[in-house]
């Protein structure tokens, strides 16, 4: 499999006047799981778009191998690139399959029939989300995390080898949002694909980014490791709450725990225990 | 070697790609029977045989003059009009994914009508003038609608209750044109109003069937991209699809055939909104709505037609039947989203 690279350089993006991301610098490291962190209203969505062009900058560069996204033909960069947005549409009634058959549109042109390559991407996909037995059912009539399994689906279909999810967790019950996530992990794991997300919760991001990324007023605050990210100071200056750092027992991966005004049993000066 | 699930895929495919096709037959079956129908059943009947000989060419005595002159133009006319509004509005439902975002909600077949009126009365043109003047009215409206309503890119709700407010304005510009015409007839104010094929002749079949072909093939040509649309524009544009360039395409191509077959019927009220709900419920999940709204189109108008002049106690232009068809459905639509607390 070939690696791409996907950066942004000194991206500057907005709404009208409104600037939301300030000159910012990203480079996705190709073959791996990036997680993108922040409080709310950060930019973290607003870069995720600005990277696979619904939004286009107002200053700087989205680069796919060198090459700006925005002077790519759309077709063409969603061969490579592939964006599940938060809130897709399922048509009233549609399949499963027909669904996730969907995802083959930038492999189609306009007098290019339906192949039996574009089957066999669509059985490959519904088989490593494990939805082969939803194929012949309605979307509308699956449970939230299957429905999320399939959207992934249609995204997998299309067979990009960077694929950017924005929140593909929310709504999903804790159960889910781990099968889903695990899913995404087994997917890099297995094709090598680069996978950028954008993710809620911070202990899930730190389990599994390998490369994690905080936000804050629409620049990168800080990047790096899951270790080196997610320590008490940078929660403090990035959400702006005081907490405790440990350990995953599981995982070894670090876990935020939030100290809150109320419920505490052990007495401790938060100055102190600044570093 | 097989996957019993690449089976199933492939065996599910074919079957709705097969039943999509049926659905299309039959429909254009029915519309081809509604259509020698309107022509052999009128004031008198007219064996199909003879009609059959009238249509080519031949001199039946009796059956030429009332088939021919009377019933053929009319119902050619019908046809072409249904299809254009069928297809424009199924058009415009599925790019913005809004039953209630037709081209007869939103004003574009009333600026379409305003301008028709306005070139007929006030500049005193005919023809195919008339026509440009309607698709000129037509695309101003339509890009007026979509301008007023695209702040920060939000189309949907708002797109819609616009397009109402200028509806109601356009209308009101009709009636006052019309009243103030020197002599204006009750029949011209209701074509101008809600539609009607009353006194149609073969000419102005041409320019309708040009329009029909060249923007029906352009707007059939998008199938795919419209379906990408339904998954919402983010999805879409994932897929490689150029959001905003698709958008204008499908709108000129849509304003056009149904700005043109405004221009000689008037609005037909409601066909643009009917068809391509029809045709979901129809068509389910098999496939594109696009070719089956435009026969469901013809077919509202046609039969619509035919009911307005002899089936019911005095005689209604077309517009009055599909209108009285329209209006509960289009209340249906908004107590529906207001129960549900959707965004329409």
């Amino acid at each position: 499999m070939t690696v791409h690279s996907l950066t942004a350089s000194q991206l500057s993006v907005g709404y009208g006047d409104t600037e939301i991301l300030h000159e910012l610098d990203l480079a996705v490291p190709p073959g791996k799981v990036t997680v993108i962190v922040g409080a709310n209203a950060c930019g973290k969505s607003t870069l995720l778009r600005a990277m696979s062009r619904l939004l286009p900058p107002h200053r700087g560069h989205v680069l796919l191998d060198g090459k700006s996204i925005h002077r790519t033909p759309p077709r063409e960069l969603a061969r490579t690139l592939g964006l599940l947005p938060q809130s897709p549409i399922a048509p009233e009634g549609i399949t499963v399959a027909d669904l996730v058959s969907r995802g083959r549109h930038p492999h189609l042109s306009l007098f290019s029939r339906w192949t039996r390559k574009d089957d066999e991407a669509v059985d490959d996909a519904l088989a490593a989300t494990k939805t082969s037995d939803l194929a012949e059912r309605p979307v509308d009539e699956l449970s939230g995390g299957q429905r999320q399994r399939v959207w992934i689906a249609m995204a997998l279909a299309q067979q990009t080898e960077i694929l950017l999810l924005d929140e593909p967790t929310t709504f999903l019950d804790i159960s889910h949002q781990v099968e889903v996530l695990d899913l995404l992990t087994d997917l890099n794991h297995s094709r090598g694909t680069t996978v950028v997300m954008v993710l809620h919760d911070l202990n899930l991001a730190a389990r599994y980014a390998d490369h994690l990324v905080a936000m804050a007023d629409g620049r990168i605050h800080v990047s790096g490791t899951a270790e080196n990210v997610l320590t008490e100071e940078n929660v403090r200056r990035v959400f702006g709450l005081e907490s405790r750092i440990i350990a995953d027992p599981t995982s070894g991966r670090p876990i935020m725990l939030p100290i809150s005004r109320h419920r505490m049993v052990m007495k401790q000066d938060l100055k102190e225990s600044r570093p | 070697m097989l996957s019993p699930t690449l089976d199933r895929i492939i065996g599910s495919r074919r079957r709705r790609a097969r039943r999509h096709v049926l659905v299309v037959a039959i429909l254009l079956v029915f519309v081809i029977v509604i259509f020698v129908l309107t022509l052999s059943l009128g004031q008198s009947f007219t064996r199909p045989g003879d009609v059959v000989r009238v249509l080519l060419g031949e001199n039946v005595p009796g059956a030429s003059f009332a088939v021919g002159q009377l019933r053929l133009p009319r119902a050619v006319l019908a046809m072409l009009a249904g299809l254009s509004f069928g297809l424009g509005g199924a058009a415009f439902q599925i790019m913005l994914r809004n039953p209630l975002a037709s081209p007869d909600i939103i004003g574009i077949s009333w600026g379409a009508s305003a301008a028709a009126v306005f070139a007929i009365v006030v500049l005193s043109l005919k023809g195919s003038i008339v026509s440009i003047f309607a698709v000129g009215g037509g695309m101003g409206i339509a890009l007026l609608v979509y301008a007023l309503s695209s702040r920060n890119g939000a189309a949907g709700t708002r797109l819609i209750l616009v397009g109402i407010g200028v509806s109601a304005m356009l209308e009101s510009f009709i009636a006052y044109i019309l009243s103030q015409a020197p002599a204006w007839t009750l029949q011209e104010a209701v074509r101008w109003l809600t539609g009607s094929v009353n006194g149609a002749q073969l000419g102005q079949a041409l320019p309708l069937l040009m329009a029909f072909a060249v923007f029906g093939a352009l707007l059939l040509s998008r199938t795919r991209d419209l379906e990408a649309l339904r998954l919402g524009d983010d999805t879409a544009a994932a897929l490689g699809i150029d959001v905003a360039r698709t958008r204008i395409m499908i709108i000129v191509t849509a304003v056009g055939m149904i700005a043109t077959a405004t221009a000689v019927t008037g609005p037909i009220a409601f066909v643009a909104f009917l068809s391509g709900p029809i045709a979901a419920r129809i068509v389910g999940n098999r496939g594109s709505l696009l070719i089956p709204s435009a026969l469901i189109g013809a077919t509202l108008v046609l039969s619509g037609d035919y009911v307005g002049q002899f089936l019911l106690p005095s005689r209604y232009p077309v517009g009055v039947v599909t209108g009285a068809l329209g209006a509960p459905y289009l209340m249906f639509l908004i107590v529906r989203a207001n129960r549900t607390g959707s965004s329409l």
